[in-house]
């Protein structure tokens, strides 16, 4: 089948098995290897991409969903080599250790971000609570979203 | 896993799909249960009938004496809709404990109930509403009470094959009624529960007029402690009445042994306590 | 020396293409026209393999090559002992070596289906077709410790691994004297790394001719070894990369996916890629080892320690692994970082038909805590003694006899963990004794607060006579000037998250005077970095580290006779290996009394918890965390931070949330809705990381030791402890989830 979506601003087609999932079609299909899987079903959030502005874990959506919706990956956060304010601020707190989490991370963290700019510690928390760390105790995660509202404005 | 992946645009159209694909097609909608079934051979569908871009199945509202919610409904729009949060806030609080952000942003209420397992956050919290569904098939539109739609654990009465559920609805709770949702897990979030139970208490001059107690998972589906309910209809809810309907509610409780979900001592152990602490909760919220 | 980078929060050297998410990990390589391939993986916990057939698989179109125990041309390894079969092949011909002929856990291996894709490769493991014969299954140690247990492995006389004693003083007079015994029998359960990065690897034969694979791993140059064995080449025609490595925390110690990416391209001479799933990497790979513990302690009235006996058992699953290093190093640590002057060890570990049992982020070192420190609360509830004030009096100092013989020496800095400790968590010190704090009033009339306090050490390095060694490469660039433009280090130190990398790059730079901007670590990759051992034992910093110094400080010789004989060479070249016993040579353990020098360093962490415990239900919340930790000397306080973080984080599951069940060797949390580690929620809401630098060691790199693994280890009696406080019950297993503590006050009529 034919999947057509916006892919981190710029329109995409590629063909698919109808059954393909979105981790899949992005990492094998597309080489956008940043999304990470970690668990295939739906518990980790290493997978999370944005359709539509909305956080998902694309490891168990059905790629099929994605078409004709604006789908946003790790790999389409930084702008022109400048790192995104939630990015520079994971640098800063050292939120990343292994880095695998990293990205699934960031990518709820901008979901929430980009509904809330002035989100609570608690919100922030229940932001990031489908998204699992075996590194760093999350505390340096919270932090440096934190950090990246209030240097958001 | 399947083989074709469509979008109808009509129900009327989905359920031509489903009859032309002669029980091999089935009802999709978030996919966070139906995906993983499929994954590992416990859904044998080869074509999936994706709802999610029917017109007119995304709405809450309030019309005709109920709330209404639409099959594409999530469960992250349910816990953020004021509407349910101001008159069922029950349907809120279980929604908003589903899994993680992504899955409720996904996952349908619907899909929750249709799923049919006896712990389903979203369909206790349905019970103690006392729900009703839309259900749409070749026959034609007629409403069911959830409490039908079940015929054992993970089997509803519904088939996605065949039928569709456009719509679930319910009477709001208005003055004097209130709700409560108690939920025990092994971690706060990611997590299905160990015992959840939805309560719903209606109030006139300090007296119960009506209870309602929804617990999962004690029995093959959702569970409705009725001699517990009828204990406190009648009755002045003090400490009392509450501690004694909570144990009746744990005597009819029949919940399984779980390996990893706790024992059935412990399961019966704890209905007692989250049921008092909802019906202590809901009767002070229903009071004046 | 001046240190600019050592001792600040330089960032990460690797962290800016992790939050671009450009960073790769085995799984994110491929090749041209690469094959997938997908294990067959044993039906049962127990059962000889009658017969192996791979025709219907064979015939699926798409399918390249079913790989079966004939092609392995030497059927066993193992990172200790070579006990486990790579391939199963049927009884009738399992042969010589550990071919084996039965199955002796679930993550035992038939086959391996190579195919054009994963997808025929996925459907067409299901086609192989194997016939087994069940055998009965042994899943508790206690059990197969009997002499008519069914043996695990059939050439052995018995299922005990190794029994370790250690004997000191004279434990039956003094226990006879003392004022007070507590005893208690402690277990603790199996537990899954969960590193999130799922086992991947990718196989191909390089332009060298050699059999390369990318992996994840802790110790390239151990793979080689065992790969080499198993394919019966020389090591130098073997070669291992290794990129991005999603967290390890001991799981990828041993080999779990290497071998087999290797074994493939040596079979077919092609690219060939495989990648675990989560359920595979849940059931198919290693364990925390399970402890079955008896701790019996003496004191006297005034709450000094004298005697101590302990029985350990441990469940070593199917194959050694290193169980027996691993139980070494638990007897060492058997009676916590005091003073004991007479104490009996006995250690066990034991084969069964449960998941093998391996390294895990303490190594030994975290299950004896749970004992030790529950002892010593249960002490101080007999003595009516505050819980600090005991252990004060008992702590370990430098010049105090461990219970192996050994001296402990300067970086012994236990105290002040505590101390810190205490004092950030309100304790008050007055007239030498310890008054705990007031802890609030609990949220709801069912919730009872409690604080616990547990200490715990652990060693860094390697131990008990097994050689600890790095090798280092540091090159230098020149520029016209003669200034150091770019330095290079090369050492196999893999980077698993915990910032080996960075920690190293900031020793070299501080040990060259250069800044960091300057320093990069080379990709280890065993055809070009020298081994540095192993990601483990929170040993880099201080053996690695050892061995970055030792070839900075050359090469900066080496440039400074340049510059001063004026020879115009722009590059410069040292290398350097650090051994652990030049500054601390350990021994193994007597055989009789288990006397020896252990450990070549130490560091120590004090932890504490205040928790609300619902009395009804028995679920625990953790309020405030504080943990206080000496490593010596911190190289980074921004990773040291995350070090004790991400060990409370592991502590909080391992006392809380996590368990991997298994019924009759068969796994019942199998994927991680089954098997829970902590979310953000589940944390501590108040965390204080405290980094105390009291005790630094002049062997370690500018006084560090390593922090990898210690801040692990107290949490779960800290969070015990603190259960205890609040409910009065004792939990003497864990995890201490609701139901467990629920059962407890049921038990003591507290509910
Ligand atoms: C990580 C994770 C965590 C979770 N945690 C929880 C939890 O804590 N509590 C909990 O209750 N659930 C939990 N779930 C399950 C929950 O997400 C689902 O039950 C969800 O609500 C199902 O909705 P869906 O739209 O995804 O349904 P789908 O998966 O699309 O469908 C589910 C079933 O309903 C049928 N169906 C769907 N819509 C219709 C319709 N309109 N008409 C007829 N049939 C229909 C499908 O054919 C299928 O049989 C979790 C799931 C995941 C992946
Ligand atoms: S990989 Fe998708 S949630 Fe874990
Ligand atoms: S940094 Fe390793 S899992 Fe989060």
């Amino acid at each position: 089948m034919l999947l057509k979506m916006t892919l981190n601003g710029e329109p995409v087609s590629v063909e698919i098995e109808p059954d393909d999932l979105l981790a899949q079609v992005l990492r094998d299909k597309l080489g956008l290897i940043g999304t990470k899987i970690g668990c295939g079903e739906g518990e980790c959030g290493a997978c999370t991409v944005l359709v539509d502005g909305v956080a998902v874990t694309s490891c168990i959506y059905p790629a099929m969903k994605a078409h004709g919706r604006r789908v946003e990956t790790i790999e389409g956060v930084a702008k022109d080599h400048e790192l995104h304010v939630i990015q520079q601020a994971f640098v800063d707190h050292a939120a990343a250790q292994c880095g695998y989490c990293t990205p699934g991370f960031i990518m709820a963290a901008k979901a929430l971000l980009d509904t809330n700019s002035h989100p609570t510690r608690e919100e922030i928390v229940a932001g990031i609570s489908g998204n699992l760390c075996r590194c760093t105790g999350y505390y340096q995660i919270v932090e440096a979203i934190e950090d990246a509202a209030r240097r958001m404005g | 896993m399947w083989q074709n992946y469509l979008f109808p645009a009509t129900v009327q159209e989905a359920l031509e799909l489903l009859a032309h694909h002669g029980g091999q097609a089935r009802i999709i909608a978030g996919g966070t249960d139906l995906v993983l079934q499929s994954q590992r051979g416990q859904c044998a569908a080869t074509v999936m009938i994706d709802i999610t871009r029917i017109p007119g199945l995304d709405a809450i509202e309030e019309r005709d004496g109920y709330i209404t919610i639409g099959c594409q409904v999530t469960h992250a729009r349910i816990a953020a809709s004021p509407l349910i949060r101001q008159k069922a806030e029950v349907l809120a609080l279980a929604c908003g404990s589903v899994g993680g952000p992504q899955t409720r942003n996904v996952g349908t209420l619907v899909g929750n109930v249709v799923n049919a397992l006896p712990a389903a956050d979203g369909a206790v919290a349905l019970f103690a509403l006392e729900a009703e569904v839309e259900m749409v098939d070749a026959s034609g539109r007629r409403w069911l009470p959830i409490a039908e739609m079940y015929a054992g654990v993970g089997e509803c009465t519904i088939n996605p094959c065949a039928q569709l559920v456009t719509t679930v609805r319910f009477r709001p709770l208005s003055d004097g009624w209130a709700s409560a949702y108690q939920r025990l897990a092994n971690r706060k979030a990611l997590a299905l529960p160990i015992l959840n139970t939805a309560v719903v208490v209606g109030l006139e001059d300090g007296v119960c007029r009506e209870v309602r107690i929804a617990i999962g998972p004690v029995a093959p589906t959702p569970f409705r402690a009725r001699e517990a309910e009828a204990a406190l209809v009648g009755q002045t809810p003090d400490a009392e009445a509450i501690v004694r309907a909570a144990r009746l509610a744990a005597d009819a409780a029949d919940p399984r042994d779980s390996i990893l979900r706790g024992s059935r001592d412990y399961r019966k152990a704890m209905v007692e306590v989250l049921v008092r602490r909802a019906l202590t909760e809901a009767v002070t919220k229903a009071m004046p | 020396m001046q240190l600019k980078a050592v001792g600040q929060g330089v960032q990460r050297l690797d962290i800016n293409q992790k939050v671009r998410g450009t960073r790769k990990y085995p799984q994110d390589f491929n090749m041209e026209g690469q094959l997938y391939a997908k294990v067959v993986w044993s039906a049962h916990p127990h059962a000889v393999v009658k017969r192996i057939d791979t025709s219907v698989a064979e015939a699926l179109p798409g399918v390249v090559r079913v790989i079966t125990y004939r092609d392995v041309p030497v059927n066993e390894y193992g990172i200790n002992i070579y006990d486990q079969p790579v391939l199963v092949a049927p009884r009738h011909l399992a042969g010589g070596g550990q071919g084996g002929g039965k199955v002796r856990w679930v993550g035992d291996r038939i086959a391996i289906v190579v195919a054009e894709s994963e997808r025929i490769a996925a459907h067409a493991r299901d086609l192989v077709q194997v016939e087994y014969e069940p055998l009965p299954v042994v899943d508790d140690p206690r059990r197969a410790m009997q002499p008519d247990a069914p043996l695990v492995h059939e050439n052995r006389e018995s299922n005990i691994l190794k029994h370790i004693v250690i004997r000191r003083g004279d434990v039956g007079l003094a226990l006879a004297h003392a004022d007070v015994i507590v005893e208690g029998y402690y277990t603790t359960h199996h537990v899954e790394h969960a590193y999130l990065q799922p086992d991947a690897a990718l196989g191909f034969v390089d332009d060298e001719s050699r059999i390369a694979v990318i992996s994840s791993c802790q110790w390239p140059a151990d793979d080689l070894h065992q790969i080499a064995h198993m394919l019966n080449l020389p090591e130098d025609q073997l070669r291992e990369i290794v990129p991005a490595v999603g967290g390890a925390f001991g799981g990828r110690e041993d080999m779990h996916i290497q071998h087999l990416a290797a074994l493939c391209a040596f079979v077919l001479r092609h690219p060939v890629k495989i990648v675990f799933d989560r359920e595979e990497v849940t059931q198919r790979t290693g364990k925390r080892h399970p402890f079955y513990m008896r701790y019996r302690t003496g004191a006297t009235r005034d709450g000094r320690l004298i005697a101590a006996q302990v029985e350990l058992i441990s469940d070593a699953g199917a194959y050694a692994s290193t169980s027996i290093p691993v139980l070494g190093n638990a007897a060492t640590f058997a009676l916590g970082p005091y003073k004991i002057p007479h104490a009996r060890v006995d250690a066990y570990t034991v084969y069964t038909n449960n998941a093998v049992t391996m390294a895990m982020r303490g190594f030994g070192a975290t299950q004896p805590p749970f004992g030790y420190e529950s002892q010593m609360d249960k002490l101080a509830e007999v003595l009516g003694m505050d819980p600090v004030e005991l252990r004060m009096k008992n702590l370990l100092d430098v010049g105090d006899i461990a219970v192996t013989g050994n001296v402990m020496t300067a970086e012994t800095g236990v105290k002040e963990t505590l101390r810190r400790a205490a004092l950030a968590a309100g304790w008050r010190e007055e007239d030498g004794h310890w008054i705990k704090p007031d802890l609030g009033t609990p949220s709801a009339p069912y919730k009872r607060r409690g604080i616990g306090v547990a200490v715990a050490y652990k060693n860094v390095g390697y131990s008990l006579g097994f050689e600890d060694k790095a090798t280092a490469k540091v090159e230098l660039a020149l520029d016209e000037s003669g200034e150091i433009a770019r330095v290079v280090v090369k050492v196999a130190a893999v980077e698993v998250g915990q910032g080996v990398l960075t920690a190293l790059a900031q020793i070299a730079a501080d040990t060259l005077g250069v800044d960091m901007d300057k320093v990069r670590l080379a990709l280890v990759d065993t055809s070009e970095t020298p081994d540095a051992g192993s990601s483990s034992a929170s040993r880099h910093v201080f053996i690695s580290g050892n061995a970055v110094a030792g070839a900075a400080a050359q090469a900066k010789e080496k440039w400074q006779t340049i510059l001063r004989e004026e020879t115009g060479e722009m590059h410069v070249e040292a290398e350097y290996t650090f051994r652990g016993r030049s500054v601390r040579p350990t021994t193994p353990f007597d055989p009789e009394t288990g006397q020896c020098e252990p450990h070549i360093s130490y560091s120590y962490a004090t932890q504490i918890a205040l928790v609300e415990v619902d009395v009804e239900t028995g679920q625990t919340e953790i309020l405030e965390f504080w943990s206080a930790a000496d490593a010596g000397k911190v190289i980074n306080p921004i990773m040291y931070f995350g070090q004790q973080a991400g060990g409370v984080h592991m502590g909080v599951g391992y006392a809380l949330t996590e368990n991997y069940i298994q019924q009759e060797g068969r796994p019942r949390a199998r994927r991680f809705s089954e098997y829970h580690i902590p979310t953000v929620m589940d944390m501590p809401r108040q965390f204080e990381s405290i980094a105390v630098e009291s005790a630094p060691d002049p062997n370690g790199p500018f006084g560090a030791t390593g922090l990898g693994e210690t801040p692990t280890l107290p949490t779960a009696p800290a969070i015990t402890n603190a259960i205890h406080d609040a409910t009065g019950v004792w939990i003497e297993s864990l995890p201490a989830n609701a139901e467990r503590v629920w059962r407890a006050l049921r038990a003591a009529d507290k509910l």
